[in-house]
């Protein structure tokens, strides 16, 4: 293993070529991932925000605030269920806000949601006609004591607070009371306008001890049909595109995870061939054959240890340099940890490729093969 | 070309594997080719497939169908346009729609006022709806309870409706679309909603007046007011929220692995050519002309890059024909076809470094023992 890093640190120009194209890989794995984060992000904040155990809609509403509907009957019956410790409604508009000082056609997309139970975050649910926003909303200008003007009928709120990661939909939320949403509503969407009493969807909090799974179930069954509730998870995953998104990054960048091991493979078998007389002497003075292979895994590890760390440094300048909202990327310590890790398990595995021809070498050939 | 072919049969696993890495790319480039096609085509084909060439929207709904609403004073403005030649009124919501397998789906409806301006411009199957409780479907769904003759039910409410045609490239949302004329898209809204007040137009279709461009008919109807934001169907398909970021992203992408496949390729024939000079030069000096070897290694080079883009493209064709949640896939020739070109000539280009090391061989250096060592 000596021999293996003294190699790494006397030749470094030999490991340059493998180095930069895993560069590019990890970018390109590092980039795919924090997509996928900023995506997700963006459209499930809100609901990972939520204080409570159980979203309750109402059936046939694909877990969706605008197509669902509870009215007061349904509401008190969720109340009375067992387990049940606190109800708060929800509600949801999505609506075009104009900030001060922007071009008249310059709009911020914003998601206001009118509840009773407040978001994480938010430490008291403001007055009428005010509401918390997500940072994000920073980015288009909104300051605390802005006041927004949203949709059509231009229906005025005005910003007491900010909050973090409460997104939805791709557009930053808006935290205010439900009679603010419900006035915002009949202003702005006609069609949309709900009877006093009547919320979208309901935020059940759980006694102690129960399982909001096993709560979900009761709400449902105590509400004969009338209800369709989710854990919060369940909720996140209901959301349209969500796991479609996941499931088809997560293939991608194992596909990518794949042309790292088999370039990793590629490198390291051509190097292997590249020094079968040293390795014939090696053996010969006594080298064991795993000494000679854990030799090659140190170095591949440490290549793409290396090509990770750039990686990482580059991904995290083009976050930097990528303008506020014009790609969804989240890029987090996470996420390059991960991919990291992923990197090296695959130079692990390409360097067994490998391992078979260093098994093979016959120190006497080998030895002769070279004078 | 005979002591190329050889060294690739001496060398498989090398080759190999290289072939496999590019093989590999390849997949990943097309199939994420297909993937950026069809998210957008999924998201705003119905805008590009309708029949208005005009499309208002309010500011408000920043370009999102559902999202905008026109009022009627803005309405009325706009129909005394002189440039205006046929005002149509658009609708469009999302909901959860049962079919006749009982399946629940999240749908797009979209109604419209006038055939001309807002219908689907690329019926495949079947024809228009000719009133109430008719729709057309499109086409890509038809298998999920959409086709023609099924009956869906759009929920809450249960108000159904008779699927009576199909149209291709039609989803909006990246969902089921179907299209409706104005007085069903009406009694949907009221079916779902009791308390709702009559649909404002979420958006008008407009045809311009003899004589008149569509550019000029945006112009005047962005004069109008700072509330108005008019825009051609292309131009409403190419600036739908999102569609710009879709495209930007995947052109990154696209850009890394550009450069990771040339990159694998020519830095292996580098690496290999190194490994090798020793036979180049004894080549060299028993008289094997220059040309003769960059020629074999760029024949390697071609065969390697058309092996690897070969075995992907033949992973990626069945893949091609899936459906990813609400996107269809499909088989994009034109981008088989330019990639091919485009990753050949890389890939040539990129061993061009190796052959230039070849040429640098001097014969000499056979007889000094330099190039084959004592």
């Amino acid at each position: 293993m000596r021999i293996a890093l003294r190699e790494l640190r006397r030749q470094p120009g030999r490991f340059v070529t493998a180095t930069i194209i895993l560069t590019l890989i990890a970018v390109l794995l590092m980039f795919l991932g924090s997509l996928l984060d900023g995506l997700l992000r963006n459209a499930t904040g809100a609901i990972r925000a939520q204080d409570g155990e159980v979203l309750v809609y109402s059936p046939d509403a694909g877990a969706s605030f605008a197509r669902s509907r509870i009215d007061p009957e349904v509401r008190t019956a969720v109340e009375g269920v067992d387990g049940v410790a606190e109800v708060g409604g929800i509600g949801l508009v999505q609506l075009g806000a104009r900030v001060p000082g922007a071009g008249p056609r310059d709009l911020a997309g914003v998601a206001l949601f009118g509840v009773e139970i407040p978001p994480r975050g938010v430490d008291e649910l403001p007055a009428t006609g005010e509401a918390y926003a997500d940072e994000v909303l920073r980015a288009d200008g909104v300051e605390i004591g802005t006041e927004l003007l949203l949709g059509p009928a231009r229906s005025p709120i005005t910003v007491v607070g900010f909050v973090s990661d409460t997104a939805f939909a791709g557009q930053g939320g808006l935290w205010t009371t439900t009679d603010t949403w419900r006035a915002v509503v009949d202003e702005n969407r006609p069609d949309a306008r709900v009877a006093d009493g009547v919320v979208q969807a309901l935020l059940v909090r759980a006694d102690d001890g129960i399982g909001s799974g096993d709560l979900a179930g009761a709400i449902d069954a105590a509400s004969d049909g009338r209800t369709e509730s989710f854990t919060l998870d369940d909720a996140i995953a209901a959301i349209p595109g969500v796991e479609e998104q996941e499931g088809t990054f997560n293939q991608i960048i194992g596909v990518t995870i794949a042309v790292a091991v088999v370039v990793i493979a590629l490198f390291f078998a051509l190097l292997t061939v590249e020094r079968t007389s040293l390795y014939g002497v090696l053996k010969a003075l006594g080298a064991r054959s795993t000494t000679l292979f854990s030799g090659l895994v140190v170095q591949a590890v440490v290549v793409t240890a290396i090509a990770a760390a750039i990686a990482g440094v580059l991904v995290v300048v083009l976050d930097l340099v990528i303008p506020p909202g014009s790609l969804p990327l989240t890029v987090t310590a996470g996420r390059i940890a991960v991919s990291t890790v992923l990197l090296l398990v695959a130079a692990v595995v390409g360097c067994g490729f490998s391992l078979r021809r260093i098994l093979k070498i016959d120190p006497a050939s080998a030895i002769g093969s070279s004078s | 070309m005979f002591l190329a072919i050889r060294e690739m049969h001496r060398a498989k696993v090398r080759f190999g594997l290289l072939i496999a890495a590019i093989a590999l790319l390849v997949f990943l480039i097309l199939f994420q080719q297909s993937l950026q096609n069809g998210l957008l085509t999924s998201f705003v084909g119905g805008i590009r497939n309708q029949s208005a060439p005009v499309l208002v929207y309010a500011v408000d709904g920043q370009r999102v169908i559902q999202g905008s609403v026109i009022t009627p004073e803005l309405e009325a403005q706009i129909r005394d346009l002189p440039e205006v030649d046929g005002v149509g009124r658009i609708n469009q919501g999302t909901f959860s729609i049962r079919t006749d397998d009982g399946e629940l789906i999240d749908a797009s409806v979209f109604g419209y006022e006038d055939e001309t301006l807002g219908a689907p411009t690329t019926i495949v199957e079947g024809r228009l709806p000719a009133g109430s409780a008719e729709g057309v479907a499109s086409s890509a769904d038809a298998d999920l309870g959409f086709a023609v003759g099924q009956v869906v039910t759009v929920l809450p409410g249960g108000y159904t409706i008779e699927i009576v045609g199909l149209a291709s490239e039609a989803q909006l949302n990246a969902g089921p679309t179907v299209y409706v004329d104005a007085a069903t898209y009406g009694d949907v809204v009221v079916a779902g909603n009791p308390d709702a007040g009559e649909p404002l137009p979420n958006v008008l279709g407009l045809r311009p007046a003899d004589g008149v461009s569509e550019a000029d008919l945006v112009a005047a109807v962005n004069a109008i007011s700072d509330d108005l934001d008019a825009l051609t169907r292309s131009d409403a398909a190419d600036l739908t929220p999102g569609v710009a970021q879709v495209q930007q992203s995947f052109q990154i992408i696209f850009a890394l692995y550009a450069i990771v496949v040339p990159c694998v390729t020519g830095l292996f024939f580098l690496i290999v050519t190194f490994q090798k000079t020793r036979a180049l030069t004894l080549l060299r000096a028993l008289g094997a002309p220059p040309g003769r070897l960059v020629r074999s290694l760029l024949f390697q080079a071609l065969l390697i890059v058309a092996g690897g883009y070969l075995i992907g493209t033949l992973l990626y064709y069945p893949v091609s024909q899936l459906r990813l949640g609400g996107i269809a896939l499909q088989f994009e020739t034109t981008a088989v076809i330019g990639w091919a070109v485009a990753l050949v000539v890389l890939g040539l280009a990129s061993s061009l470094v190796a052959a230039r090391r070849v040429l640098r061989i001097d014969p000499i250096d056979a007889t000094t023992g330099q190039g084959v060592g004592s």
